[in-house]
């Protein structure tokens, strides 16, 4: 066991290194760059530009900047944003919260709501319920989020003008029910889609628990159909949903990435998109491989769950 | 080649699958949603008496009706049915594109690794891993930043991040058949290992090749229209319905119809190419209860 | 409403250098005082909170660092200038105790030897006494070769930075040089102590938690989300008059009138009220809205090294193929005014007497049928190999200027020329493409000139074209010996009456040769509660700040 975990940790690390590397091949070889936001700016002649790149290292050849930035990356040193002057790791902690509420609170939706609609569908195999919820599946999974997100504005902020249409508060309110109008829609927005995805896998699951024995046999100890239910269906169904939530951990970064700028959402996803506009590599580089690590972390758990649960897997 | 039609189960499973594909009633709504899109977006155009290109700064946010704009104008005076027309051939155009690099890409990953097995697999296998390790909406954006944005280019950039699940696909289904009769019979009669992986294997696999072409579809739809709604995908004139809906948040009080149109028109698309995608999954997996 | 309010802005007449003056020039100098500099203000009269909205995060602290328009916001808060811009174009004095002059003995009679006198008992943020060891300190890290310096025009020319006393330094100019003045206008001093035992330059706690002597002190920021900051008990000017002030980054400008209109922001800064909202914006109870001039013309650039523009009657044509008044009036709902130059209807330099413009698609394939460029097979025109097609970039995502663009592209192909559109992510757009002129044509909008001084050498002057191997910002490549002689005359010159004949020569050539097509000069859509006073349209400084000190609620 321990010698897998070690081997998967060696391949991720290598995985981690090739990611970084294409990543930042791609961001250091594009056109463009950090110093071009101030070309507009009076008095940034070429001359001035020039030098501010050799003064920050823009003009070395790329395989250098790499390792200078894999080398520090190694010691714990993230970079400092270009932008911003501060520590990557301070940049991308300031933006983690707004983020985490979003996420966070979609999934507490999506798991209850998408939990409970794949058990029922489960149960009620082949009913009308079942197949209206997979229809709603499918179609839930083939909005486009954002496109979602601006219907939601135009009616519940715009035309019924009971919601705001953006932002995490108020500025001088700040209370918890401001901070709940305000969550409201960007949460069930992005909820939408996680409780198609938790309803299908959560329906599956039921389905593979409910034909299995102990079931069987709870039921004909005479158990209630809700016991069943509660405490061995449920429960036994949940457990590959740990899987699931691992591989579903790195949407952590760039899942609310395009809600987050249709509600104006101070949070990781507008933190990329502000960084790519400035050319803020560091920062870039320092979200692609918090994600990266995210994806393998996430990939990781799940096979360890599966293993651990599963006894038929075997690791070597 | 007789080795090959003897030892295929091919056309068994065709007309199965296509027998149990016609009986899935959510797959043939997807089929007419998708065939309607598609008849709409190549015929519309010769229907309209409006350019989707001609500019009209008198006729700006004409609302839907009226005029003779079935969809309304744009903040230019542009018909925006015209315009949804032209942007479905591109952005249909962009999810084939896309289907056919990274079907074509992740088939030929995939039979290569699932053959060879062994330090080939692991390589390419790893590779699929760090691709998939990217998270896809950071590469995209990433790379459309810094990149002359055209349809093209646009395909090009969705195919990156699309081809790895069928590689994976692909990889499982041939390592499972390669210690199969019919393999070992072509080894026997000398063919080629090119020939064996792209004539006997790959033929095997076509069920879930197909399942995941038809759904890489209705997700280079999607992604087109992401990137091209954050303002990093094709560049307007050129319509797609993802940059028709760029710049329409701005007018969501006083022109809804700007953001409503193209929205519909997508959710149609990817929810019709998702429901055959479905229906085909049911078709080829004879173990799957109707979904 | 809105002609009245652009007047508001307009001003009779501009002293932008006229300290700088020599003998002559001496009659016309006001005094300095404005009534600021009364006091040192008690300040116990600061109260209240004021929540001022940009569509951009200021995120450069440092102000001496490179950093962008709404950067400034904050550092006009924070810091101070040693004296600075009024909307009329004359200086008045800051951390200075008097604007330097010829009269008052500051600047020698040949503007090479200047003496600067500072304002006596200023304090910073954290307490420590403002000398003129920070002035001097300032001035040098400019051209620290190990500092990231915003700029170093003009301060490359000053030498030997002496401190005389704690609030008294003297330099000398090694030629002479008229924008100084405006230059020093947009410096702001920072603490020396906050660089003392400090390895880089770069990386200072003024980053993260700025010290200033302005009238607001740091408090805090949210990233991505606001900035706190308090009143400076003991500002050295009048004000603060707000107990604090929250900069609020909103970065969706619907989101930003949609929380001006419901009263969750009290001033809409940069990037202000898109014109679509103009009309609704004027009727809302409880506001001021106000369309104010802004110093930036938005025109058709050329890369005059392509074949395409070297021919004067090709631009002549695409300029009349411009249909102006319909992108001012349908696209920019008639916000900006149309303009022939470069320069501000407000500033003293400009010139009111360029010929107009003219749109007539007529008229431009009638000259050029007679000049020779004749329509091809393809209906493009063509004349000596060199076909009349090229592209046009421009930022992608800013929709306003890709409408108009758009709309350029379908009135040019009525005279036969192709424009190609090619718009690209701003990284990409202001790179290398931008700075060595690898594009065909662009729309562009620029403020050419700093603060209140006219000298636009640094666009103009054909060696400031980095393609053409100069190191300047001239990257439509424009060459004219004339104008370059003109420049260089005018930064030489330190009288403005006779500065203005120069600069508007300089504007007549330039409008004849079109190595651009102006457009229009920006005007924005200010707007703000109406219980908050102070915030006023100020063409020669970038952002709304400027003289945040001033602002109060009532």
């Amino acid at each position: 066991m321990l010698r897998y975990i070690l081997s998967r940790l060696g391949q991720s690390l290598i995985l981690l290194l090739i990611v970084s590397f294409i990543g930042f091949a791609v961001l250091t070889l594009a056109p463009g760059g950090p110093l071009s936001q101030f070309a507009l700016s009076p008095g940034m002649t070429q001359e001035q530009i020039d030098k501010i790149a050799t003064q920050m290292g823009l003009d070395r050849p790329v395989v250098v900047q790499y390792f200078d930035w894999l080398s520090h990356l190694v010691m714990g040193d993230w970079g400092i944003s270009y932008r911003d002057g501060q520590s990557v790791l301070h940049v991308i902690a300031s933006h983690l919260f707004a983020t985490l509420l979003l996420m966070g609170t979609a999934t507490v939706i999506s798991v209850t709501l998408g939990s409970t609609i794949g058990i029922f569908s489960a149960l009620k195999r082949g009913s009308s319920f079942d197949y209206a919820m997979t229809v709603f599946a499918m179609v839930a999974l083939s909005i486009p989020t954002f496109w979602f997100g601006l219907i939601a504005i135009y009616i519940f902020s715009l035309n019924l003008g009971w919601l705001p249409a953006g932002n995490m508060y108020s500025v001088g309110d700040g209370s918890l029910l401001d901070y709940i109008r305000h969550l409201i829609m960007p949460a069930a927005v992005l909820a939408l889609v996680d409780v198609a995805i938790w309803s299908r896998y959560m329906r599956t699951s039921t389905l593979t628990v409910i034909n299995q024995d102990f079931v069987r046999t709870a039921r004909a100890k005479g158990l209630t159909r809700r016991r069943v239910l509660l405490r061995h269906i449920v429960g036994n169904s949940l457990v590959p949903m740990i899987t699931l939530a691992g591989l579903q951990l790195p949407m952590v970064l760039g899942g609310a990435l395009v809600t987050e700028t249709v509600f104006t959402w101070p949070g990781m996803g507008r933190l990329f998109l502000d960084s790519l506009g400035y050319s803020d590599y560091p920062v870039v580089m320092g979200l692609l491989m918090a994600s990266a690590m995210l994806v393998l972390l996430g990939n990781l758990i799940a096979d360890l769950t599966v293993a651990l649960i599963d006894p038929r897997i075997r690791l070597d | 080649m007789t080795t090959a039609s003897t030892n295929t189960p091919l056309p068994f499973i065709r007309s199965r699958a296509l027998r149990r594909f016609l009986s899935h009633k959510l797959a043939l709504v997807g089929l007419v949603m998708v065939l309607s899109l598609t008849v709409a977006c190549f015929v519309g155009p010769h229907l309209l008496p409006y350019d989707e290109l001609h500019i009209d700064l008198m006729a700006r946010f004409a609302s839907p009706g009226t005029g003779g704009h079935i969809f309304g104008t744009d903040p230019l005076g542009r018909d925006i049915a015209a315009r949804l027309f032209h942007a479905g051939q591109i952005s249909m155009a962009v999810g084939f594109a896309v289907m056919l690099i990274a079907t074509s890409v992740g088939s030929v990953v995939g039979v290569v690794s699932g053959y060879y097995g062994g330090k080939v697999a692991a390589v390419l296998m790893r590779i699929v891993d760090a691709f998939l390790s990217f998270p896809s909406v950071f590469l995209l954006l990433a790379l459309a930043a810094f990149i002359q944005p055209g349809p093209v280019m646009i395909a090009l950039i969705i195919s990156a991040t699309s081809w790895m699940e069928v590689a994976r696909i692909v990889e499982s289904e041939v390592k499972s058949l390669r210690n199969q009769d019919f393999v070992q019979a072509a080894h026997m009669l000398g063919l080629s290992n090119r020939w064996i992986m792209f004539r006997e294997l790959l033929p095997n696999a076509i069920g879930p090749i197909i399942v995941a072409a038809t759904l890489t579809v209705a997700r280079a739809i999607l992604l087109e229209a992401y990137i091209s709604f954050l303002g990093y995908g094709i560049q307007p004139p050129l319509p797609s319905w993802g940059n028709m809906l760029n710049g329409a948040q701005q007018y969501l009080a006083s022109a809804p119809w700007l953001a409503i149109v193209p929205g519909v028109a997508i959710t149609i698309a990817v929810t019709g190419f998702n429901f055959i995608g479905d229906g085909l999954r049911d078709a080829f997996d004879s173990r799957s209860d109707a979904l | 409403m809105t002609d009245e309010n652009k007047n508001s802005a307009h001003l009779n007449r501009r002293q932008a250098l006229m300290m700088m003056g020599a003998a002559g020039a001496a009659g016309l100098m006001g005094p300095m005082a404005i009534g600021r500099d009364s006091a040192f203000a008690a300040n116990a009269d600061a109260s209240g909170q004021l929540v001022l909205a940009f569509s951009q995060e200021p995120t450069v602290f440092n102000p001496l660092m490179p950093h962008i328009e709404v950067d400034e916001g904050l550092h006009y808060a924070v810091y101070d200038t040693l004296f600075d811009f009024d909307p009329e174009g004359e200086f008045f004095a800051n951390l200075a105790a008097e604007v330097p002059t010829v009269t008052n003995g500051g600047i020698s009679a040949d503007g090479l030897n200047w003496r600067l006198k500072l304002k006596e008992g200023v304090m910073w943020h954290d307490g420590t006494p403002f000398t003129a060891e920070d002035v001097k300190f300032s001035l040098e890290l400019l051209l620290d070769p190990d500092f990231r310096s915003f700029r170093s025009t003009g301060y490359k020319l000053m030498q030997e930075i002496t401190v005389v006393s704690d609030t008294e330094l003297t330099w000398t100019m090694s030629a002479p040089f008229a924008p100084m003045a405006a230059i020093l206008a947009s410096t702001f001093i920072v603490p020396k102590h906050a660089f003392d035992g400090v390895a880089d330059k770069n990386n200072t706690v003024l980053n993260t938690a700025p010290i200033g002597t302005g009238p607001f002190k740091f408090k805090t920021r949210m990233a991505g989300d606001h900035i706190e900051l308090e009143a400076n008990e003991t500002y050295h000017l009048d004000g603060p008059f707000l107990q604090t002030l929250i900069m609020k980054y909103v970065p969706d400008l619907n989101v930003m009138y949609t929380q001006f209109k419901s009263g969750d922001i009290d001033v809409v800064g940069l990037q202000w009220i898109t014109p679509d909202h103009l009309a609704e914006a004027k009727g809302l109870a409880g506001k001021v809205v106000q369309v104010t001039g802004a110093a930036t013309f938005e025109s058709v650039g050329f890369n005059m090294m392509r074949p395409q523009f070297q021919d004067p009657a090709v631009r002549k044509a695409l300029y009349m193929a411009i249909d102006k008044t319909s992108i001012i009036n349908a696209l920019y709902y008639g916000v900006p005014s149309p303009t022939e130059t470069y320069m501000p209807s407000q500033s003293y330099y400009f010139n009111p007497d360029l010929p107009k413009h003219e749109f007539s698609i007529e008229k431009a394939n009638a000259l050029l049928d007679e000049v020779g460029w004749a329509k091809g097979s393809d209906g493009i025109r063509a004349k000596d190999g060199v076909r009349l097609a090229f592209s046009n970039s421009t930022t992608a995502g800013n929709h306003l200027r890709e409408q108009a663009q758009q709309f350029i592209q379908q009135t040019f192909a009525m005279i036969g020329v192709e424009m190609e559109i090619k718009n690209l992510p701003p990284a990409v757009m202001w790179g290398d493409y931008w700075m060595n002129s690898e594009f065909d044509s662009v729309v562009v909008g620029l403020n050419a000139l700093a603060g209140a001084d006219p000298d636009t050498s640094d666009y103009f002057m054909s060696t400031m074209s980095p393609v053409r191997g100069g190191s300047g910002q001239n990257t439509f490549a424009y060459q004219n010996p004339k104008v370059d002689e003109l420049l260089i005359k005018g930064a030489a010159n330190f009288v403005p009456e006779e500065r203005k004949a120069i600069y508007q020569e300089i504007q007549a050539v330039i409008r004849e040769d079109l190595p651009f097509l102006p457009m229009f000069q920006y005007a924005v859509i200010k707007g703000w509660k109406d219980d908050v006073t102070g915030p006023a349209p100020n063409v020669n400084n970038r952002i709304d700040s400027w003289n945040v000190r001033d602002w109060a609620r009532t």
